[in-house]
């Protein structure tokens, strides 16, 4: 295998990826397996408070917004890929904002109600969560405003 | 930049539903463009310009601030 063989393979990948998505009746399941989770995990913290059920909701949760985030539209053309940058980077930038604003938040917050003086970090899940959700909801809010 | 799809349309007596079948596009896509809040790709704007039997130039025009 020669080394030019070889780039054109990762650039054939490279391509694959990024165009990689899922077809649109996915968009239904992630959404299903989100709310299942969601509703989980609060049933579970109310009444049962189990460790496994806990990590398996907030696995579920991330993954139902993930595959919603990258399933496909009805019709995917030029200007839903636009307005799914968009959602993408407006994500990003909220994520990492939230990331920075949030741990101040819950510090006052704790401080006003429990007179605690406790700095905590967020967590990758809750972030990971914040970004997956601001991407979804933004992108939804984009398609009514703008279409 | 403008444009006269939907004089276009209205000469073809088409609906924003019948021209996005008839280019692949959604119904969003046509509207958006419509309301100048969506700037086509070149190959829209050409299967857009095919479509009228115009040319893109017919279709969208540069305004002083583009």
């Amino acid at each position: 295998m020669t080394l030019k063989s070889i780039l054109e393979y990762d650039k054939k990948s490279l391509e694959r990826l990024k165009r990689f998505q899922l077809p649109n009746y996915s968009k239904k399941i992630g959404g299903l397996i989100a709310l299942i989770c969601f509703i989980s995990m609060f049933v579970n913290a109310f009444y049962f408070d189990n460790e496994a059920l806990r990590a398996i909701s907030k696995f579920g949760i991330l993954l139902g917004f993930l595959v919603v985030s990258i399933s496909k539209e009805k019709i995917e053309d030029e200007f839903i890929i636009q307005l799914r940058m968009q959602s993408y980077t407006f994500a990003f930038i909220a994520a990492v904002l939230m990331a920075f604003i949030q741990p101040f938040i819950n510090y006052a917050v704790d401080f006003a109600i429990n007179g605690e003086q406790v700095f905590k970090e967020n967590g990758d899940f809750v972030i990971l969560w914040m970004l997956l959700f601001v991407q979804v909801f933004y992108f939804e809010m984009l398609k009514r405003t703008q279409g | 930049m403008k444009n006269r799809l939907k004089v276009e349309r209205a000469i073809l007596d088409i609906t924003q539903e019948e021209l996005a079948k008839k280019i692949g596009v959604s119904r969003q896509t046509i509207n958006s463009i419509e309301k100048n809040r969506y700037v086509p790709s070149t190959v829209l704007a050409l299967k857009l310009a095919k479509l009228f039997g115009k040319s893109v130039n017919d279709i969208f025009t540069l305004e002083d601030e583009d």
